[in-house]
């Protein structure tokens, strides 16, 4: 999702619809801290296994600090999704011609050079689904007022923005 | 056009920015994502830690904001166009997808004059039509901001509300906080505009 190879908006992003509906359900927890790499983490092992039912939410322990949570649901109408686009968007540049889209679309005939953006174009897909997930706040769990809350009642709100207004 | 998702970067009507957008090709839909995005935030996901504890939504938009942007870029030129003329942008331009959007012919006569001449139909921007269009979107998202229960007082600020800050939750107060909210998707000088239509008071 992050656009910054995109510097022309020329591109576009193909989302392979199979993958939303075969995508299996993932635990996800959002963490109070920066863990600086993105990589593969032993959660069944460490965190899971932690993670103890109290009167009033759940607690965990990460590197030590106490971690106090609980579940999220997922707004009603929306779906959770994990997304990643494809590893071979590089290959893909270099296929661009023999790539079968693109051949559709280039409706001119073989002889014209293709031009350079076309190659461009990459996928994305659905690894998993969620329909709900774990909130932490380092000590206490995250109030009200917490930033992440107040970002889950935007859809509400962005369907009375963009919502048809009615005819005089 | 085959069926499909695609985001495609695109014009932010009010920023003039580049923006993310997903369009559904097949049930013709146009949606805005936001990303929250909050400092010191990581995910564990299944059995893998990612970084960023970014948060996508994907939200139903109004295309015709996106078009307003160039209905007023092109009336600079002050005459009739038709829109695939008026549509048309370097730097974004995956704006054509915009076209396609069924919808869009019914919704264009809430901001435009429109003539037809020889069956093809031609628009210019109006803008007291525009501001008449965004005072019932100022309303109506106030009306949902008060069944919401949204506290639009001074305490709460969620990831993407910039209106302005109040002390206590009055009817001038929900119609500032929805004005906050359009303006995200309107050129300053139209919100500007929007805001004494609407006689808000000068925030202080």
């Amino acid at each position: 999702m992050e656009s910054g190879e995109d510097a022309t908006g020329r591109h576009r992003l193909h989302l392979r619809p199979d993958t939303l509906r075969d995508a299996a359900p993932a635990t996800l927890h959002l963490l109070p801290c920066e863990v600086l790499a993105s990589r593969p983490a032993p959660v069944e092992r460490f965190f899971t296994p932690a993670i103890r039912q109290r009167a009033d939410g759940l607690e965990v322990s990460f590197r030590g600090r106490t971690l106090r949570g609980e579940e999220v649901v997922v707004p009603p109408g929306l779906a959770g999704y994990v997304m990643e686009a494809d590893e071979k968007a590089e290959v893909l540049t270099g296929l661009g011609r023999k790539h079968k889209s693109r051949v559709e679309d280039d409706g001119e005939g073989q002889t014209r050079p293709e031009p350079l953006e076309r190659g461009f174009d990459r996928c994305i897909g659905a690894t998993a689904s969620f329909d709900r997930f774990h909130l932490w706040g380092l000590e206490t769990i995250p109030g009200p007022d917490a930033k992440v809350r107040g970002a889950l009642t935007w859809p509400r709100l962005a369907a009375a923005v963009h919502a048809p207004v009615p005819e005089d | 056009m085959k069926r499909g998702l695609t985001f495609v970067k695109l014009v932010n009507p009010c920023s003039g920015e580049g923006a993310m957008y997903l369009f559904d090709i097949y049930l013709q839909k146009l949606f805005e994502i936001k990303v929250f995005k909050e400092k010191c935030h990581s995910w564990f996901i299944n059995q893998s830690v990612q970084s960023d504890g970014h948060l996508h939504f994907a939200t139903p938009m109004d295309p015709l904001f996106l078009v307003l942007h160039y209905l007023i870029k092109a009336d600079k030129e002050g005459k009739f166009q038709p829109l695939d003329q008026v549509v048309v942008d370097d730097i974004f331009p995956n704006c054509i997808l915009l076209l396609k959007l069924p919808e869009l012919e019914r919704l264009l006569h809430h901001v435009t004059e429109e003539k037809e001449i020889n069956s093809r139909k031609y628009y210019k921007y109006n803008k007291e039509k525009t501001l008449k269009w965004l005072e019932k979107k100022v309303m109506h998202t106030s009306a949902a901001l008060k069944t919401n229960n949204i506290n639009v007082g001074a305490r709460v600020q969620s990831a993407y509300f910039s209106g302005d800050q109040v002390s206590s939750d009055k009817e001038e107060d929900y119609i500032r906080y929805a004005h906050g909210l359009i303006s995200d998707y309107i050129p300053k000088e139209l919100s500007d505009d929007l805001s004494k239509y609407l006689k808000l008071p000068a925030p202080s």
